[in-house]
């Protein structure tokens, strides 16, 4: 302290990036300490009532790893949260496009309604959607009305709820982020693509998707990750149905009482998301590399 | 018949108009610069050309064809861009083959074409190369290469030199003017530097204010320019400002001040009894004694600064009328040094008058 002030005083700049370590050392603590305390308790056995042993065992991971049960939720989570994923990028890349070319003083309003829906809690939003995805609810009534079903689709209490919920609650992340991917691809790009005789259609594959790839691919990560721990729409719109990790985290903790059980389906799905993304960001930068030798 | 015609045409934007009612027609083979400052609409005229600003009134014909209707990538032109827009993931030879392989050539065609296009730009073996490993005078080449690689009507280029320093940019203006002689293709350039027009250009087309002010050969704007805009903005020249007392037929007599009364040729805008001006080059003044014989076409002053340039020095004259005048002289004459007494004189066909259509900014 008396030594950034006395540079300070010396005339040089402050070296501003030292008063930086303390929330550093108080942020890793936060993060570091938790989590090392279910990864240590992962390792115990159920006692029950809450209690655990003094010993380490591998008993819970070979639970885990053994039983169809856990390894069909594991499934579950990472099947939902792709498809989530999937249908995000789909809804999500054209309206940013639209967003970032857009010529209009409009833009930074609809910038700013998505950062404020970004602010709401997921609580009110599923509400919201599960009032709408009903039987009874406007998303039925439309569709038999059109005529595109006869019958009311079942959209709440089943995986589809949870998907919608899933893409109503990354949706405007990812917009945001892959706006200003879209902004970061020079317009003339795409003017000298036409130009030079390309269709849009045209456009598009060989010169918009190839230069978002990277972008798409870290917006593609985020939201998978959102949704590998996402909660909420799973309790509520899977109505107890839908058992994702998370959701069997919850239980093992407040049904069961199990909390090595618990903190080991947390560590098991930390451990995966993590790998997931390592795998992802190898993967392309070694496509990549294998495009543009060095 | 024209390559390239435009027909009165416009475009605006709200209710700003960028360009008002440019027509223009461009010769087979030409190369035509479009220049002016910047915001005078030559820009927005090459992309209407191009088919990437739709205009709001006229007819772009190329070839004979009106395509104002048709789609840029129908229209079969090529680009080079300001700052290139070569595709950064792509190589030079995806780059190159970009507009080839959007035509359905087969793979035989496109690598015997690339061959002849990395030679004409004179960078061989640079295929596998990626835009970011290239200087920007290699990129510019390489963006070159694209435009032409499908044989296109016409070659548009925007500023393409702007972004090189200038050792650079005349070699380019070189190479460019080369490749474009070889391959006889109709060009319009646009630049806002009147130097990289003049040494590029066939015809110049000066634009002020979205519209057309001259168009002619390099050496026609700078011994006949049309107004006092096209005087100021090509070659450096000197604006004496007066009053116009008399116009008879092609010379006019105008009146600067402090007694001093000249001919000069005059511009269709010259009214006698209104306000005016004279430009004059600063390498067709001549520095004489100083003789109080005020005859048209000769002015006193004193010499108020030099600067020495190598082959020429610029004399800036403070005039009795107060006014400054440069006037360029041999350095391998006497110098003449700060405080000295001269006399400045021109021939009055030298001598250009124009009414109150001042040069702005």
């Amino acid at each position: 302290m008396k030594a950034i002030v006395a540079r300070h005083r010396s005339g040089a700049r402050p070296r501003w990036h030292l008063f930086l370590w303390a929330p550093l050392a108080i942020s890793a603590a936060l993060l570091i300490l938790p989590q090392a305390s279910f990864v240590w308790m992962s390792f115990h056995k159920n006692l029950g009532m809450g209690l655990v042993s003094d010993t380490l065992v591998l008993d819970n991971y070979l639970r885990i790893l053994s039983d169809p049960f856990y390894l069909g939720s594991l499934w579950l989570t990472f099947r939902l949260s792709l498809e989530a994923t999937v249908f995000a990028l789909i809804l999500g890349f054209p309206a940013a496009y639209c967003l970032a070319r857009a010529r209009s003083s409009w833009v930074s309003l609809l910038v700013v309604l998505l950062l404020i829906s970004s602010f709401v809690t997921i609580v009110i939003k599923v509400l919201g959607l599960s009032l709408v995805l009903g039987q009874e609810g406007v998303v039925n009534q439309f569709l038999q009305a059109v005529g595109i079903v006869s019958e009311p689709l079942r959209l709440l209490n089943n995986s589809s709820g949870v998907v919608i919920g899933l893409v109503q609650y990354t949706l405007p992340f990812l917009v945001m982020l892959l706006f200003g991917v879209v902004q970061t691809i020079p317009v003339s790009l795409e003017e000298a693509a036409e130009l030079h005789g390309a269709s849009r259609a045209s456009t598009i594959r060989r010169v918009i998707v190839p230069l978002a790839l990277p972008g798409l691919i870290a917006g593609g990560l985020m939201t998978f990750n959102l949704n590998m721990g996402a909660f909420t729409s799973a309790v509520l719109l899977g109505g107890g149905k839908v058992l994702t990790l998370p959701v069997l985290i919850q239980r093992k903790i407040f049904l069961d009482v199990d909390y090595p059980l618990a903190a080991c389906l947390a560590t098991v799905l930390v451990v995966l998301v993590f790998l997931f993304n390592v795998a992802s960001v190898l993967l392309l930068r070694w496509n990549m590399r294998s495009q543009r030798p060095s | 018949m024209a390559t390239v015609a435009l027909e009165g045409v416009s475009r605006t934007y709200g209710s700003r108009s960028v360009v008002d009612g440019v027509s223009l027609e461009i010769e087979e083979g030409e190369f035509v610069v479009l220049l002016g400052p910047s915001g005078c609409g030559k820009t927005t005229t090459l992309r209407i050309i191009a088919g990437l600003v739709e205009p709001t009134r006229g007819i772009v014909r190329i070839g004979g064809a009106d395509v104002t209707a048709l789609p840029a990538r129908k229209r079969n032109v090529g680009m080079v861009f300001q700052d290139y827009a070569l595709f950064p993931h792509m190589t030079v030879g995806e780059n190159i083959a970009f507009g080839l392989r959007e035509r359905r050539f087969d793979q035989a065609a496109v690598e015997s074409r690339m061959e002849e296009l990395l030679a004409l730009i004179r960078l061989p073996g640079f295929e596998q190369r990626f835009p970011d490993q290239l200087s920007g005078g290699q990129q510019q080449r390489v963006a070159l290469a694209r435009a032409l690689a499908y044989s296109p009507t016409v070659l548009l280029m925007d500023e393409p030199l702007g972004a090189l320093d200038l050792k650079l940019r005349e070699a380019m203006q070189v190479e460019l003017r080369r490749v474009q002689r070889r391959l006889q293709i109709t060009t319009i350039f646009v630049t806002h530097d009147q130097e990289e027009a003049m040494s590029l250009a066939d015809r110049i087309v000066v634009m002020r204010d979205g519209r057309v002010e001259q168009i002619g050969t390099p050496e026609d704007l700078y011994r006949r320019p049309g107004s006092a805009f096209v005087a100021g903005f090509i070659g450096k020249v000197n604006f004496l400002r007066g009053s116009i007392q008399s116009v008879s037929g092609p010379t006019c007599v105008i009146s600067l001040g402090d007694g001093l009364v000249v001919e000069a040729v005059a511009h269709a805008s010259c009214r006698a009894g209104s306000p005016g001006s004279i430009a004059l080059r600063p390498e067709n003044l001549t520095l004489i004694s100083p003789q109080p014989n005020a005859d048209s076409g000769r002015i006193l002053g004193t010499i108020e600064q030099r600067r020495f340039l190598g082959n020429v020095v610029h004399y800036f004259v403070h005039t009795t009328n107060d006014q400054v005048l440069i006037v360029e002289e041999s350095s391998t004459g006497r110098i003449l040094d700060v405080g000295d007494g001269v006399g400045v004189a021109w021939r009055i066909e030298d001598a250009f008058a124009f009414g109150a259509d001042e040069p702005r900014g």
